[in-house]
């Protein structure tokens, strides 16, 4: 597992801008920004039985796969922008990493920026059930 | 008469909490469990620590005050809901009492072609068990749909399913919608065409007296920790006539009167039902419960938590972008406000509400067939109680608009 100084350098300035928020509803505003930036969405069209993420209150679906240069990509999509904004900034983590450098990845990262409502997994929102998915997609592209 | 809310919420010391983040709780989730008064908690802590026992099962003190306090329960509840103890089967929750008639009584009274009738409204509590004794047993199942507008039941359509039918399965008031439904023509409707009555009384009993004796279904089934018991436990009434026709749901310890290598007789009543260990401290707890809520008269409460209602809907439509599923303003029904917000999705409005102390639920609310008759994935609900107060509703109002303002 990662530990904080060794997140993905792309996830670094994510944090910091997470840290920078005044309160819980900063932060949520700042998630839903992150929803509409999407590296790698997932049309809803594309939504199916196979690639939902069983055990989330909102319909959330993630398709994993490897580019020409053998690099992982994730995408996503969820009709809670909380859970897409959570998406966004995980694709735009995990995209072009090495299957087995995101297999390792630790999901720490969304208490780290103060999400920590979202790491409990009674609330049911799917984060970890999704951060979940993608590392055994991960695992098995390895 | 107005009820002292300072009094009664003095009661619930749950209700001083403040969350982690510092907001002061308000607790808007009572369609799903409500809070417990401070008798009910000590009557429960006093159990345990001074007279923790088995009941039925031994000649000792404290076995026996266990065992008067389980019967005292036994009575003082069957009293609250007009009837008589040797009708109350000790359940854990509205849940197993519905499946206890599935269990115990369907599977002895009814066969193939046998029909049951169900409603659009009814938890998956009064669905998934004859879903499953259809499989079985190939009973028919008929659903009765809702008005989408008026978010009632389509009575026509009842009249028309309801020819022919064993059994009718109807929820007294919608857990999603609040709506009340009409039971008492219900109940005349079904008797008339010879079919039996399930009422899933779990949001109404907190809401109305309900009298099984006087309103003659043959079976009703009730939660306890909805209102003001604890969770755990909950009760099947149904008629005495009707139980001398059931079969044992589970079998073991308590249910017996002898047992020998060769096989087992069993005891009359409701001890066929009630195997094991009782749910002794839960009883006590509910026994509690509903004497403590025996100092009101629920028509105040009603009135109270249709005040709140009333008001907040009424506010909520003001809203940009707000739907109300159901008729909150109706006087009849339980409170509870299901809505939705047309760019705010469910779920994030729910944690939006919860950053401002405020729990209210979100999901299908155990009631998919519902939400597709409404075309909704899932809703939004708030629920009052006889402790909410009309402040917390207008901090509601407040907090509600500025999220929407935020974030729409």
């Amino acid at each position: 597992m990662t530990s904080e100084n060794d997140w993905p350098d792309s996830l670094i300035p994510i944090i910091e801008e997470f840290k920078d928020c005044f309160d819980s509803m900063d932060r949520y505003e700042l998630l839903f920004d992150y929803a509409k930036k999407h590296p790698t969405p997932l049309p809803p069209s594309k939504w199916t039985e196979s690639n939902q993420i069983v055990g989330c209150q909102s319909r959330a679906h993630v398709e994993c796969n490897l580019d020409e240069d053998g690099n992982f990509i994730m995408k996503g999509g969820a009709d809670a922008q909380i859970v897409q904004g959570l998406m966004a900034i995980t694709a735009i983590a995990v995209n072009g990493l090495s299957p087995t450098r995101v297999s390792q990845l630790s999901p720490e990262y969304a208490n780290v920026m103060g999400i920590q409502s979202s790491l409990t997994p009674s609330r049911a929102n799917g984060f970890l059930n999704m951060f979940k998915r993608i590392q055994e997609e991960a695992t098995k592209l390895s | 008469m107005a009820l002292d809310l300072d009094k009664i919420r003095s009661e619930f010391p749950i209700l001083e909490r403040k969350l982690p983040n510092g907001k002061q709780l308000v607790y808007f989730d009572n369609a799903a469990t409500s809070q417990k008064p401070k008798c009910v908690i000590s009557a429960m802590s006093n159990y345990y620590e001074q007279y923790n026992s088995n009941a039925h099962r031994a000649n000792h003190t404290l076995a026996d005050e266990a065992t008067t306090a389980l019967e005292m329960a036994r009575k003082n509840i069957a009293n609250f809901f007009g009837t008589n103890p040797d009708q109350l089967i000790y359940t854990s929750g509205a849940t197993e009492a519905i499946n206890l008639v599935a269990f115990s009584w369907a599977r002895q009274n009814l066969s193939k072609d046998d029909i049951v009738v169900l409603t659009e409204m009814e938890h998956h509590a009064d669905i998934v068990p004859w879903q499953q004794l259809s499989k079985e047993i190939g009973i028919e199942v008929r659903y009765v749909p809702i008005d989408t507008e008026t978010f009632s039941l389509d009575m026509d359509a009842f009249s028309v399913a309801v020819s022919g039918a064993s059994l009718v399965c109807v929820v007294h008031t919608s857990n999603v919608l609040g709506v009340r439904n009409p039971i008492e023509e219900i109940i005349q409707l079904s008797h008339s065409s010879g079919a039996k009555v399930l009422l899933d009384c779990a949001q109404g009993a907190p809401h109305e007296k309900i009298s099984f004796d006087v309103m003659d279904a043959d079976f009703v089934a009730i939660s306890a920790h909805k209102m003001a018991g604890p969770t755990g436990i909950g009760c099947l009434l149904v008629k005495k006539s009707i139980m001398e026709k059931m079969a044992p749901f589970m079998t073991g310890g308590s249910m017996i009167r002898t047992v020998t290598t060769e096989g087992s007789t069993f005891q009359e009543g409701h001890a066929m039902f009630e195997t094991g260990t009782p749910r002794i401290a839960e009883a006590i707890g509910w026994g509690a419960a509903v004497e403590w809520l025996d100092k009101f008269e629920m028509t105040d409460i009603h009135s109270h938590v249709q005040e709140l209602a009333s008001w907040t809907a009424g506010e909520m439509r003001k809203i940009p972008g707000i739907r109300i599923y159901g008729n909150p303003e109706d006087r009849e029904g339980s409170g509870a406000v299901s809505f939705l917000h047309d760019s705010i999705q469910s779920l994030d409005l729910a944690l939006f509400l919860d950053e401002g102390g405020f729990a209210v639920r979100t999901g299908h609310h155990c009631a998919q067939p519902l939400m597709d008759a409404l075309n909704v994935p899932s809703t939004n609900r708030i629920s009052f109680w006889i402790y909410n107060t009309m402040d917390e509703a207008k901090m509601f109002i407040e907090y509600l608009n500025y999220v929407v303002e935020r974030f729409s």
